[in-house]
């Protein structure tokens, strides 16, 4: 490789800089990295390098008397966010830009380059600098999938539209578009699952349970009234236990087996069954010292009793032992074992 | 109440032999706090030799999964009987642990 004078001092002048852009580099990540956090987005990843010798080398020798300066090159140190989602783009670039000082003059939304004509899949790069910060540095921004394009569009060696051959521009067409459209699509199931989310928060909230279907977000949503408190504490008077919490989400494939299909149904098994769910709790621990106890435990002895009062058999018990304990031949002994309890409870 | 442990492969094991009730929980919380420091290890609980376990067995053992998950280390329960898995059944603490 030969380089020439002006671009051997610049190529050293890095070899005695890498300290100070190696700091620039982890500093302008870890500020990235924790502000983005307390913004609440979610990321695919972060990458971040500084260039290696070679690399700067051989963009010196291609092109090295444009710069006058080291500063000059403006990816010496360089940051990639890739999001989920392309409302994330928009956000996480807004925030870059209240971070850093942006040089908008060499700043490029490639998303908003193509014409008719054009294709491709890009990203959006900003040259940034610290506020009074002696090197600036790039941070590209992109989506997963526009990730996936430039891997692959790397892969395949493809530099730029006047060197594919035209018979495969439409195909790279369809693809860019395919992509662009998916992200929407993305973005858009998003924000229409936020909404099914809160429409349902509100139902419950407002206490409509009978109109709001069973699912795992409106059972989720459920849970934050703590319906089975009551049943727990009383249940865990028996021997002055103490509640361990638990997630009770376990119990949704079972509710479901049950056939209930609305909350309102859930709701109507703990108004109707809590009474004989206490009995058989009861029946159990009376005769024990247990004082601790899981938050699954008034549930759990719903469950058992809203099978039995409607034919269930030894089987129907296993299932329920099964989907929360794991499959096992031991659960028939404790199926067995319930369904004793239960019948000398006099249900 | 007798304890004793073991490394088995990848795993820290602890037997326990006869009735983990109140009055042998302190010695055998004591014993068991070579578990504690099981970064890289699985732990089983063998439990074929155990004939009871009371709140402050369930305690310990509670207390030992809070302190192995977040290392990463899997919580194993072996050999238990039947009463005894009733009793884990009957608290709703079954599904915390994973059984062998």
């Amino acid at each position: 490789m030969r380089l020439s004078p002006h671009c051997q001092l610049l190529l050293q002048e890095f070899r005695d800089k890498r300290q100070e852009l190696l700091q620039l580099d982890n500093h302008v990540f870890e500020l990235i990295s924790q502000t983005l956090k307390q913004q609440g987005i979610e990321l695919n990843s972060i990458e971040h390098r500084i260039k290696t010798v070679d690399s700067l080398a051989g963009k010196l020798e291609r092109k090295g008397e444009k710069y006058r300066q080291l500063s000059d090159i403006t990816d010496l140190v360089g940051l990639r966010i890739v999001t989920f989602y392309t409302d994330d783009v928009d956000k996480v670039a807004a925030i870059i830009s209240q971070l850093f000082d942006i040089d908008w003059a060499n700043s490029v939304d490639k998303r908003k380059l193509h014409d008719l004509n054009s294709f491709g899949y890009n990203s959006l790069h900003y040259i940034c600098n610290l506020h009074g910060g002696s090197f600036p540095f790039e941070i590209q921004i992109r989506t997963a999938l526009q990730h996936t394009w430039s891997a692959i569009e790397h892969d395949i060696g493809y530099k730029g539209a006047v060197k594919l051959p035209p018979q495969y521009r439409r195909q790279f067409s369809r693809l860019a578009g395919m992509l662009e459209l998916a992200d929407d699509e993305f973005s858009r199931l998003r924000t229409t699952m936020t909404e099914y989310r809160r429409q349902i928060q509100a139902l419950v909230k407002s206490g409509n349970l009978s109109d709001v279907a069973l699912s795992t977000d409106s059972f989720c949503s459920y849970l934050e009234l703590r319906p089975f408190d009551r049943l727990n504490q009383r249940i865990a008077a028996v021997n002055q236990a103490e509640l361990f919490p638990a997630s009770l989400m376990p119990f949704l494939p079972i509710l479901e087996s049950f056939g209930m299909e609305s909350l309102g149904q859930v709701q109507a098994m703990v108004d109707e069954l809590s009474d004989a769910a206490y009995q058989l709790a009861l029946s159990q621990l009376a005769i024990t010292d247990l004082d601790i106890l899981s938050e699954m435990v008034g549930l759990q002895n719903l469950c058992v009793v809203y099978s039995l009062k409607n034919g269930g058999t030894r089987n129907d018990i296993k299932y329920i032992y099964d989907t929360l304990y794991g499959a096992s031949e031991s659960n028939l002994h404790l199926a067995d074992a319930i369904i004793r309890q239960y019948s000398a409870i006099g249900q | 109440m007798k304890t004793t442990f073991k490394e088995e492969d990848k795993y820290f094991v602890m037997y326990f032999e006869g009735r983990l009730d109140t009055a042998a929980s302190a010695q055998t919380e004591e014993e068991m706090k070579p578990l504690y420091d099981c970064s890289g290890h699985d732990i089983i609980l063998d439990c074929t030799n155990l004939e009871y376990i009371s709140s402050s067995g369930l305690r310990l053992f509670l207390g030992l999964l809070k302190t192995a998950k977040p290392k990463g280390s899997h919580v194993y329960i072996r050999g238990i009987n039947e009463d005894l898995r009733q009793v884990f059944a009957m608290t709703g603490f079954i599904n915390l642990f994973e059984f062998k």
